[in-house]
């Protein structure tokens, strides 16, 4: 359903072995534990997990919105077209945020200011990075919000947060992330708090966006459905890690790893081909204030190995960019699962992604 | 890499699903978490160490209303050091013989100390002046020099050939200042002044001092002895009560109200709105629209209004009338939060989860309403105590309070106030009784309310 | 929004009445005649009142006297102070009342909008740590003992510099009135601080700030327009009970200071059982309490948009 990714497609964000921490009352949270991805273009990335991965705090991490303290990034460099940005800032004090990437959230209801005009929010970012003056950046705003698919944009730029509804909300928040046309989007669940159709809609939007001003997307989310849709490349996030990547393509029908299996068969679907009842994963994630030392989803693996209580699995190449890190890829591994999908060619051993 | 790697599937079975932390009740978990809090712990050991001082204080001091006059407005730590004397002796002064003069009266040449200055009497004389038909003595306790300010008018001599005096008017150890001024046959002062700078000491008869319990016998003194006055660990007030008792029984009165009138209101409350949220419809409506109404009544007016309508009939200490009023006016904010956390509560999901398994009324308002309101509840209570002990000593303070001479934290204050300037002690002392008990009420009720606040709790 | 401040008035409006019938029945059910009391008055006086008021007649009638007169604004003759009445008084009395609370708000709502922006801003940091300790005294000390510290400070001060650097006592001049609405609006600063801190914590982790900075703006922008004027929200919404605390506060303020303010006039009346005055006064202040609450709301509605538009 999506294009092959373009591998030529420049490369525009290069995220390397990052790592976060938060200090907490119980201790540190090892919330991201070293992630590294990269991000191309016109092309949507997915980062897909459970609640409380890290997915979000990965994103906000680049972006500097982690709250400091209690949360600080112990390592890792993300570099955009080059240049290394810390706190949203390059090195060479260009301000990235905002302007050359933007940013939409989950709940468009609290996201934003209530006592600020739609408009006004809108305009507040080109004034800043543009130095338009008010009344430039007000127009530029209504035809943002034309843009998004707002009806009568003037008269809605000067209304207020609680006048809109939650689909009108995100389509502003849109509005207001791609004002200065940034080459990166990034939405972390943007379709969470709405119903089916809106989310439908709001999906539908961000690809034409993508398409017309050729935006890349890291698209953050735990639903499958949306990934499917929207992803060109697909991370799998798991306890503050990255346990398999690739295309689309390769998480959906070559999936590489037991955690991506078990994700799939947790997912509704609407092919009744399969009679089978949804499978869920039991148990939950690990306690990230003491990772385990092995493979993070040993506790939960049906197919769970000696090695993998205490030997962090590397990851293994197992297609074309696509990667995996679990034990069962190993050369000197003799099993063989019936739904996981193995590199035909020997693994190149220990790659890091 | 690792050569020891097993491929081996793990056979045995493991914990997928484990339960990290005890499950605690409601109530044990708050109080770990109060326990946790420093400055609220720190609070409640205020407040009890308050309790025992308000409670079994006042058994072991002398009632609050004994005066000693010998120590009057005496600050904490002051000299209570006394000397016997003789009984008093009447002086008969120094007269001379005086020469007539003509032109303007001078000062006395000069001004001479007789005997010893102490608080039984202070006797002098002075040089005569030629032409004087009086002279007028004044006392002060700053030396007049600046201004001229001689103090006040003691006496005057009217008979010109006396030119002694002798000073017997509620004299204290410290220093005087007398000055003489010589009058003319008009009785008009001259414009010119002689100072004597005295230090009078404190001074008690051997009969005086067994009265006050000071000795076992006359017998046991003798003149010139030093003697201790009674101890008065946070000193005396204006009328020479002693300060510590005077404040552990001005807590009892202080305490009192603080706490009952807020346990009182509160209940009229809990039933006015638990009324009001249980019946609901019209009927809500109606008992919350009154509840409104006397809300907007300014409180403190109607807290006086109401004092003045429950007149205090004599030997009445006027606690009750205060309590009567603070109930009246104060129910309605604990009666709205009370139906606030009904109507909110019976909308929960998981009343009706309990309903559905068949739970009765008696045991969900057992189980899940009062379980889940007391808190809040507690909270109201824990901060309502430091706002009723303002209000009573604002309107003690301001003389609208407990009648006199019945103390409460606030009439000291407001006794204190007229002392401040010269004895600031009258004022401190109560006044950080207050401060220490709201700040303790107040650290406490913070404590609790993040304790007891659920929402607070999921964010760990 | 002109819907609601009509509603709001009329609402108002009835509140005034309510407290005025309180008033009325609480003065009434002293026991005996409120006339006589120990002041002696006059005969005329008696005889002008009674006429006036109706005291001879049953209860229903002299309440209906009682409000009718009230709507026409008059508030009777005080007993204790002969020939004056009590409009004459209010006329006299309240506007020193009125500037010295309206110094004090002012000075309390600002401190307390600056020193809570502060220490949300140094979150656990010295200056949080020192101005809260400062709060917390500043909320467990009474206001009398504010006023007389006060006072004691400034005598001492004034003895220390050998000349008079402010007033201690009485009114006239903008320097009279500078410690006084000082010491009146501390507690209530303190109070509007600590509000103020707890509001700006919660709006700093909130979403639509954290949105803010997700679009790159500077951090004064994101402090003046986003943090700043959605955390004064709760601040205003207690300015209303914070101006009937600084009313009352007043009165306090106002013995110890010897000013010659309303409040003062009320304690005296009261302690004099003046009836007339404390009956007018109560219902002048509380009258004024409900209206400065109505306006409180409605400033409230200009400012956050949610209320103004409903």
């Amino acid at each position: 359903m999506n294009a092959v990714t373009d591998r030529f497609a420049p490369v525009l964000l290069d995220v390397q072995d990052l790592e976060v921490e938060f200090d907490t009352y119980g201790g540190t949270v090892h919330a991201v534990r070293g992630v590294s991805f990269e991000v191309h273009a016109g092309k949507t990335l997915a980062i897909v997990g459970e609640s409380g991965c890290g997915k979000s705090v990965t994103v906000q991490s680049i972006m500097g919105l982690i709250p400091s303290p209690p949360g600080r990034i112990v390592g890792g460099t993300a570099k955009l077209r080059g240049k290394e940005i810390i706190d949203g800032v390059t090195t060479d004090g260009e301000i990235v945020r905002g302007s050359q990437i933007g940013m939409i959230f989950q709940d468009p209801m609290t996201s934003l200011n209530p006592t600020m005009t739609i408009g006004d929010q809108i305009a507040e970012t080109l004034q800043v990075h543009r130095g338009f003056s008010h009344s430039q950046a007000l127009r530029l705003a209504v035809e943002l919000l034309e843009m998004t698919r707002i009806n009568e944009p003037s008269r809605r730029a000067r209304q207020y947060p609680f006048e809109f509804s939650g689909g009108m909300l995100q389509r502003s928040m849109i509005a207001m992330a791609i004002a200065c046309g940034p080459s990166i989007l990034i939405a972390d669940e943007p379709t969470t708090a709405l119903d089916v159709t809106i989310q439908s809609q709001i999906l539908d939007l961000l690809r034409d966006l993508q398409r017309e001003n050729n935006m890349a997307i890291i698209l953050i989310t735990h639903d499958l459905g949306v990934v499917a849709r929207m992803a060109d490349e697909v991370a799998v996030m798991y306890a503050g890690e990255f346990l398999e990547t690739g295309t689309a393509d390769d998480i959906f029908y070559s999936s590489a790893h037991p955690y991506t299996v078990g994700l799939r068969a947790a997912m509704p679907t609407n092919r009744d081909e399969s009679e089978q009842d949804l499978m869920p994963i039991d148990g939950s994630p690990p306690d990230l204030f003491a990772p385990p030392p092995g493979c993070a989803y040993f506790a939960r693996c049906p197919h769970a190995m000696e090695a993998c209580r205490n030997d962090p699995p590397p990851g293994f190449a197992v297609g074309s960019g696509h990667m995996t890190r679990c034990w069962l890829h190993h050369a000197d591994c003799s099993r063989r699962i019936d739904d996981l999908h193995y590199a035909a060619a020997a693994p190149l051993e220990g790659r890091d992604a | 890499m690792n050569t020891a790697l097993s491929f081996a599937p793990v056979v045995a079975e493991r914990d997928v699903e484990v339960i990290s932390r005890p499950s605690l009740s409601y109530w044990r978990d708050a109080w770990i978490r109060l326990k946790a809090n420093r400055r609220a712990l720190v609070s409640l050991y205020i407040v009890i160490a308050l309790g025992v001082f308000t409670v079994f204080g006042p058994l072991f001091v002398p009632s609050a209303s004994i005066q000693d006059l010998d120590q009057i407005s005496s600050p904490p730590g002051a000299d209570r050091s006394a000397f016997i004397v003789p009984p008093y002796v009447p002086w008969s002064g120094v007269t001379v013989n005086v020469r007539d003069a003509q032109g303007p009266l001078e000062a006395p040449g000069s001004m001479t100390l007789v005997g010893e200055a102490t608080t039984q009497a202070v006797r002098m004389f002075w040089d005569p002046v030629p032409g004087a038909h009086g002279y007028r003595v004044y006392r002060n306790i700053a030396h007049p020099a600046p201004d001229d300010a001689l103090g006040m008018p003691l006496a005057d001599v009217l008979n010109p050939s006396r030119v002694s005096f002798e000073d017997r008017l509620d004299i204290k150890p410290g220093e005087y200042f007398y000055s003489v001024v010589p009058l003319d046959m008009n009785g008009v002062e001259a414009p010119v002044y002689t100072t004597l700078d005295v230090r009078a000491i404190r001074v008690i008869t051997a009969d005086e001092a067994v009265k006050r319990g000071l000795a076992e016998s006359v017998a046991d003194l003798a003149v010139g002895d030093e003697v201790k006055l009674k101890l008065h660990v946070l000193g005396t007030d204006y009328l020479g009560r002693d300060m510590l008792s005077r404040l552990m029984h001005g807590a009892r009165v202080s305490l009192f109200i603080g706490i009952v009138a807020p346990f009182l209101f509160i209940l009229v409350g809990i039933l006015y709105g638990s009324a009001a949220g249980f019946v609901g419809g019209r009927v809500d409506q109606v008992l919350m629209r009154f509840a409104d109404f006397v809300v907007a009544l300014p409180f403190l007016l109607f807290m006086i209004l109401f004092r003045i309508l429950f007149k205090i009939e004599g030997g009445d200490s006027g606690i009750a009338p205060m309590l009567i009023a603070m109930v009246i006016l104060s129910w309605p904010a604990a009666a709205r939060l009370v139906r606030g956390q009904i109507l909110q509560i019976r909308e929960e999901g998981y009343i009706s989860a309990s309903r559905l398994l068949g739970a009765k009324t008696p045991y969900l308002v057992l189980r899940h309403m009062i379980p889940n309101t007391m808190g809040v509840i507690l909270v109201t209570i824990t901060f309502a105590v430091p706002s009723a002990i303002f209000t009573e000593a604002f309107l003690s303070f301001i003389g609208m309070g407990v009648a006199p001479p019945t103390p409460s934290w606030g009439s000291m204050c407001n006794e204190g106030l007229k002392t401040m300037l010269t004895h600031p002690h009258e004022l401190i002392f109560p006044a950080l009784f207050i401060s220490i008990t709201v700040l303790a009420f107040n650290l406490l009720g913070d404590g609790l309310r993040d304790a007891l606040d659920a929402r607070m709790r999921s964010q760990e | 929004m002109i819907r609601y401040t009509v509603i709001r008035l009329i609402q108002g409006v009835i509140t005034v009445w309510f407290i005025a019938t309180a008033t009325f029945f609480a003065m009434h059910a002293v026991p005996g005649d409120p006339l006589m009391n120990d002041k002696a008055i006059s005969e005329e006086i008696r005889r002008n009142l009674e006429a006036q008021y109706g005291l001879d007649k049953p209860l229903p009638v002299q309440y209906v006297i009682y409000i009718g007169n009230m709507l026409k604004g008059d508030f009777g003759i005080s007993f204790a102070q002969e020939n004056r009445s009590v409009n004459d008084i209010i006329r006299e009395h309240f506007p020193v009342s009125a500037i010295l609370g309206i110094l004090a708000i002012t000075f309390a709502g600002l401190g307390g909008i600056l020193f809570g922006a502060l220490t949300a801003r140094y979150r656990n940091k010295m200056p949080d740590i020192v101005i809260m300790f400062l709060v917390i005294l500043g909320i467990s000390v009474p206001s009398f003992v504010f006023a007389a510290l006060g006072q004691f400070a400034l005598v001492n001060l004034n003895a220390f510099f050998g000349t008079s650097i402010l007033p201690v006592a009485g009114w006239g001049t903008l320097s009279h009135m500078i410690a006084p609405s000082l010491v009146l609006g501390l507690g209530t600063m303190a109070f509007l601080t600590r509000l103020m801190r707890s509001s700006m914590l919660e709006i700093v982790s909130s979403d639509y700030v954290r949105t803010a900075r997700s679009k790159g703006l500077p951090t004064t922008r994101i402090f003046l327009r986003h943090e700043l004027r959605n955390a004064i929200l709760p601040v205003v919404t207690v300015l209303g009970p914070s101006i009937a605390a600084i009313t009352t506060g007043g009165f306090v303020v106002e013995l110890v200071f010897a000013i010659p303010g309303l409040g003062r006039y009320f304690v005296q009346a009261v302690q004099q059982l003046d009836y007339t005055v404390i009956m007018g006064t109560t219902v002048f202040y509380g009258a004024f309490l409900v209206f400065m609450v109505i306006v409180v709301d409605l400033l409230y509605g200009l400012i956050d948009p949610r209320v103004r538009l409903e």
